[in-house]
């Protein structure tokens, strides 16, 4: 018995062991490249060569980085509008009105999601290129509000399936015309869906990489493929100080929507 | 989800700015969806169409394509060796890494659905943060570990264990590594969900009928999680053999697989008709495999119930 007891207590150990070790192989890699960006040396050793913010003023003095940055936020931003107009106004007609046609609506709005964002890549590159839009921000916006768009529909649709309508069945038949129910009761339950939606579209715009890779021009190169350049020749920490802001900027999104909404809203 | 409540004249039209307006119902709350449908139309539906077209184009040397149609592009991809070679290699590489992904995946989605730790809510965070971080970001970090002169070598080395550097990087290890890392959390959350559907009562149950925890897992809760291997598996598998820069960044051209392949097809040789060919016989192989796994895991869910 005292055996049984002891040999279930190793097992438990060694369970949690692997899954602390799992843990641990998810999370070293983002853990190394902040601690590399603040590293002295050209290299990360071990042990590290001490404190140094040099990375960061080479990063900042960069011109191709800063550019990429600049246009990055404002590629994000932009796609972060249209597709949260797109995607909240098709989800409430697709779970509110679509009928007999929203399984194969949602299937249609949901499909750049669940094709291969390189295939999608390629699609783009070479319709652009053959309706003579090739390598311009249009065609750089219109992918990543198509690859967007699925975050945003899911996250207000999840919201509006557990949405109790005979709150606007009161608001209505207490006198409220259509345009303020919308406003006062609709708007401001499914508001929570809307902003974590929005704030996955950004992120996912600001980190996509195929999409922004094909459909690159002079001038609208964004910030994961300029790193993806400059790591590809090039090991040195800037890239450290470069991942680090990135990171920095997703983790301030996502505190901003925690902060507006509460993140508990957002589902998978 | 019609609420039973509503008929439909009763329903509220969203568009309407006003009760005296009476506006045909269909043609009003379509205005909310016909903007995406066009945008969908536009820059979905046509470019893979488009594609499609391309893909049966004949090629050229002078233009990207030239005038005519021909099934040369997919005759010449599956007759030869090479490509067939970088076909299998590709699969091979997506088998592998789903197999390695379920294996670490499963103890912890395991330990993340029946835990009640008050940590509970950070360690979604553990696993969510990772997918939060651009793929190329999370390469490069796996670079500072793995590279001849990297983290992992150099403590090695410090502390005596070897005298020459491993060879961690440029190899099908180091790929391996960072597809791994990179799609680990698109197996484990599918699987927490499908575990936690899992009525725990049932475990309890066969416990106190004197079931070993061995003969629970693999009588009640693997078989029960299934589907979500199915999803996890098929998630991880689409997004291995579609992976672009990891093979790249940790692998550096020396792992021929499918997509840098097509990539540089496309964009240093501008073979886009063939290069087109390819990436449809990729996504055909990748269905096939996907389809097969359905099947194959099917037959053991109805084995279950």
């Amino acid at each position: 018995m005292v055996q049984a007891r002891l040999r279930a207590r190793a097992r438990r150990t060694v369970f949690l062991a692997v899954v602390a070790a799992v843990y641990g192989f998810l999370l070293l890699p983002l853990v190394i490249v902040i601690l590399a960006s603040f590293n002295a040396g050209e290299l990360l050793t071990f042990p590290p060569k001490g404190f140094s913010l040099r990375w960061y003023v080479h990063f900042f003095n960069s011109q191709p980085f800063m550019d990429s940055l600049f246009f990055s936020l404002r590629l994000a931003a932009m796609t972060m509008v249209l597709a949260t107009l797109f995607g909240t106004s098709a989800a409430l007609y697709v779970v509110r009105f679509a009928g007999r046609w929203r399984d194969g609506l949602r299937l249609l709005i949901v499909a750049p999601l669940l094709l291969p964002e390189i295939l999608t890549a390629i699609a783009l590159l070479f319709f652009f290129y053959n309706i003579g839009l090739g390598k311009t921000v249009i065609a750089l916006v219109a992918g990543h509000v198509l690859i967007t768009l699925p975050f945003v529909f899911l996250a207000v649709s999840s919201v509006l399936y557990n949405f109790d309508t005979s709150l606007e069945e009161a608001a209505r038949s207490l006198g409220a015309d259509r345009f303020t129910t919308f406003r006062r009761i609709t708007l401001p339950i499914i508001k929570p869906g809307v902003i974590s939606g929005a704030m996955l579209a950004f992120i996912v715009s600001f980190d996509l990489f195929a999409v922004s890779l094909l459909l690159k021009g002079i001038g609208t190169v964004t910030l994961p493929i300029q790193l993806f350049d400059y790591v590809t020749w090039d090991f040195d920490p800037t890239a450290a100080a470069v991942s680090t802001v990135s990171i920095a900027i997703t983790l301030f999104i996502v505190l901003l929507a925690e902060r507006m909404v509460g993140l508990r809203s957002l589902r998978f | 989800m019609d609420h039973p409540s509503l008929t439909s004249e009763k329903r509220p039209h969203w568009l309407a700015f006003g009760r005296e307006l009476v506006w045909p119902r269909a043609n009003l709350t379509l205005l909310l969806v016909l903007p995406t449908l066009l945008f969908l139309a536009c820059f979905l539906v046509a470019p893979y169409v488009n594609m499609l077209v391309m893909s049966f184009r004949n090629p050229s040397t002078s233009n990207v394509f030239a005038p005519g149609y021909t099934v040369g592009n997919y005759t010449k991809a599956l007759t030869d060796p090479y490509y067939l070679t970088v076909l299998g290699q590709t699969m091979l590489f997506g088998i592998v890494t789903t197999i390695v992904c379920l294996v670490l995946g499963y103890p912890v989605a395991y330990h993340l659905a029946r835990t009640s730790s008050r940590w509970k809510g950070f360690l979604y965070v553990g696993i969510l943060s990772p997918l939060l971080v651009g793929v190329v970001v999370r390469c490069y970090g796996w670079i500072i570990l793995l590279a001849n002169n990297g983290l992992i070598n150099d403590a090695l080395k410090k502390l005596g264990l070897i005298a020459g550097g491993l060879k961690l990087m440029y190899n099908p290890f180091g790929v391996g590594v960072g597809l791994v890392h990179v799609f680990l959390p698109f197996m484990i959350l599918p699987l927490v969900s499908a575990i936690q559907s899992i009525d725990p009562t049932l475990e309890e149950a066969a416990q106190s009928l004197g079931a070993t925890r061995t003969r629970i897992m693999r009588r009640i809760v693997i078989p029960l999680s299934l589907p979500g291997v199915q999803a996890g598996s098929i998630l991880v598998f689409v997004l291995t053999i579609s992976a672009y820069v990891i093979p790249i960044l940790l692998g550096a051209f020396k792992i021929k697989i499918m997509p840098t392949l097509v990539i540089q097809l496309l964009i240093d040789a501008f073979l886009w008709p063939f290069g087109a060919a390819l990436a449809f016989i990729l996504a055909a192989s990748g269905a096939a495999v996907v389809f097969l796994f359905l099947r194959l895991t099917g037959r053991l869910m109805k084995g279950v119930v």
